[in-house]
């Protein structure tokens, strides 16, 4: 066991310091970005938390051609990384880090991620729709026995032993070659025949001699009576498959708000959207939601992008106790 | 070799800054007179030494688990390393504060927590919680899962401390599944945090303090099979 030995994970990286915001956005897609753009142009010290810029549905996506006044073809994740630029120059801050939980009651808002955690006077939640719906059978009753979301605790119980990781993103890919450190064997099952992962991170995961590679292949059920014993997964044009594991670590996306991390503290619809009023409010006072986290909603980056712009301006004219929006016309 | 380095020293230093009331860190370990220490013994101890350099407020005392089992016994220690968080000066308390197992990684920042907790004498729970707290009439005993790698564990481990200072009914134990791979087997440890509450109740993940505290009010009623 290497040992380690720091107050926060960030101080690690020598970045530690002051932890206190006026602004902690939830997402850095175009509604987050843009939000935190507005939030620091007011002057007001703001902090964006985001999983990777290539981790929310625009970052993903390879052409967009009808973002006003950005011409011809780009990739999403490059007009994401503008506008993350954009709102750097106003001083907003992006941190890389997953939030794990929040503490929204209060005038004091409180953010866990897995680096540090923060506080803030008001909080802009842009985590977007890629979060997981229905879980595959056997998933939640072995949850804890071999069922895992998180390699990088769970990984020390599985030494000598043959897992499997099912996902196709840098996060799945990233715990899969932790996983080897320990396991004997790990089986990678991602559900598109191409893993959708940095290139030098799927180079790596190629050539690693201790990984199986399962492209193209859904996950079906997790089979066990006690403990994970085996995964059923679904290779396109193949016969079903059974892999004897002991461990399933399960890193899939889909198409849900992802709205895990409150643990319930804001109400949700029946399709587990956030539900806000005209000016983005949630049912808690200084806490925001935009973009494709929300009912009803055209998932356009451009629409987005324009809720991130209200909610800042609305938690700035409420965090300065003023009655109406301070309309940025002369800057 | 220092294990903290000079910042990591520097912001401990400037955490305990802070600290109100004096603390004692109760250690047992074994390993005396040229015998082999536990695994990370030597390691807890020249970190709890290193820590405790850091503030004139933090006391150290460490203690051998075979030749002073009369102690370890009062202070229902039964594996090592041990670390008891406890209130020093006039006014001494154990308050059932215990980390079995290096506190390294993200555990760390539970210790420094934990002695900051203890120095303030306030767990900083919500009203609901402290109401329910009251009902309380039988020990219950809080034993939370960690591994150091686990960035979820800390909140964890955190909340059954907070619950243990509120609460002279509550013991609470972070446990380094790794180093006691016995316990990781009883209780069926595959993912951390595992918390489990009187022997009979297991909850997976860092769960918020209301749901923890329904769980605990539950064990209430049900029988205790051994501490």
């Amino acid at each position: 066991m290497d040992l380690e030995f720091a107050l926060e994970a960030q101080d690690r990286q020598d970045v530690g310091g002051d932890r206190q915001y006026d602004v902690v956005v939830i997402g850095g897609g175009p509604a987050g970005a843009t939000a935190a753009l507005y939030a620091a142009r007011a002057n007001l010290k703001t902090l964006v938390i985001d999983k990777g810029l290539t981790a929310g549905a625009l970052g993903l996506t390879a052409k967009i051609a009808n973002y006003p006044g950005v011409p011809g073809e780009i990739s999403g994740a490059e007009l994401v990384a503008r506008m993350r630029r954009q709102a750097e120059s106003f001083g907003a801050t992006f941190v890389q880090a997953k939030v794990q939980a929040v503490d929204l009651e209060g005038e004091v808002k409180t953010i866990y991620t897995n680096e540090a955690t923060y506080t803030a006077r008001a909080v802009v939640i842009a985590t977007g729709a890629m979060g997981r719906g229905q879980r595959v059978p056997g998933e939640d009753r072995l949850l804890g026995r071999g069922v895992s979301y998180c390699a990088t605790c769970d990984a020390a119980f599985f030494q000598g032993q043959e897992v499997a990781v099912v996902g196709n993103d840098d996060e799945a890919v990233e715990e899969a070659l932790f996983l080897t450190k320990f396991a004997r064997r790990v089986h990678f099952v991602s559900p598109t025949p191409d893993v959708k992962a940095s290139q030098h991170l799927r180079e790596a995961l190629a050539q690693h001699p201790a990984v199986v590679l399962h492209a193209g292949a859904a996950l079906r059920e997790v089979l066990g009576r006690d403990r994970v014993e085996a995964i059923r997964i679904a290779p396109r044009g193949q016969p079903e498959q059974v892999v004897p594991v002991s461990g399933a670590f399960i890193y899939l996306q889909g198409n849900k708000p992802i709205t895990d991390f409150l643990q319930g503290q804001l109400p949700t619809s029946e399709t587990g959207c956030l539900v806000v009023d005209r000016e983005f409010r949630t049912a808690l006072p200084g806490v925001f939601a935009v973009g494709d986290v929300l009912c009803n909603h055209v998932k356009q980056a451009v629409v987005a992008a324009a809720e991130g712009a209200i909610a800042a301006m609305v938690a700035e004219k409420e965090l300065r106790g003023r009655k109406q929006l301070a309309v940025d016309w002369a800057k | 070799m220092a294990l903290l380095n000079a910042t990591i020293q520097q912001q401990v230093r400037e955490a305990l800054a802070g600290m109100e009331r004096p603390v004692k860190l109760l250690m047992f370990t074994q390993g005396a007179n040229g015998v082999v220490e536990c695994a990370f013994c030597a390691e807890t101890r020249a970190l709890l030494e290193e820590v405790a350099a850091l503030s004139d407020k933090l006391a150290l005392e460490v203690r051998d688990f075979v030749a002073d089992a009369p102690l370890a016994e009062l202070h229902r220690i039964d594996k090592i390393p041990a670390v008891a968080v406890l209130g020093d000066g006039p006014q001494p308390k154990d308050y059932g504060i215990r980390l079995y197992g290096i506190p390294s990684g993200y555990e760390f920042g539970t210790l420094i927590e934990d002695i900051l907790m203890v120095s303030r004498g306030e767990a900083e729970l919500q009203p609901q919680t402290m109401d329910a707290l009251k009902r309380l009439d039988a020990p219950v005993h809080i034993q939370v899962f960690v591994t150091p790698t686990c960035p979820y564990c800390p909140r964890a481990v955190l909340l059954a401390h907070k619950l243990a200072l509120a609460s002279d009914w509550i013991t609470a134990d972070m446990v380094e599944a790794t180093e006691f791979p016995h316990l990781a087997n009883k209780y069926e440890v595959y993912g951390v945090p595992r918390t489990v509450i009187n022997e009979t109740i297991h909850i997976e993940g860092a769960v918020p303090e209301a749901t923890l505290v329904a769980q605990l009010m539950a064990a209430r009623d049900k029988p205790m099979a051994q501490r």
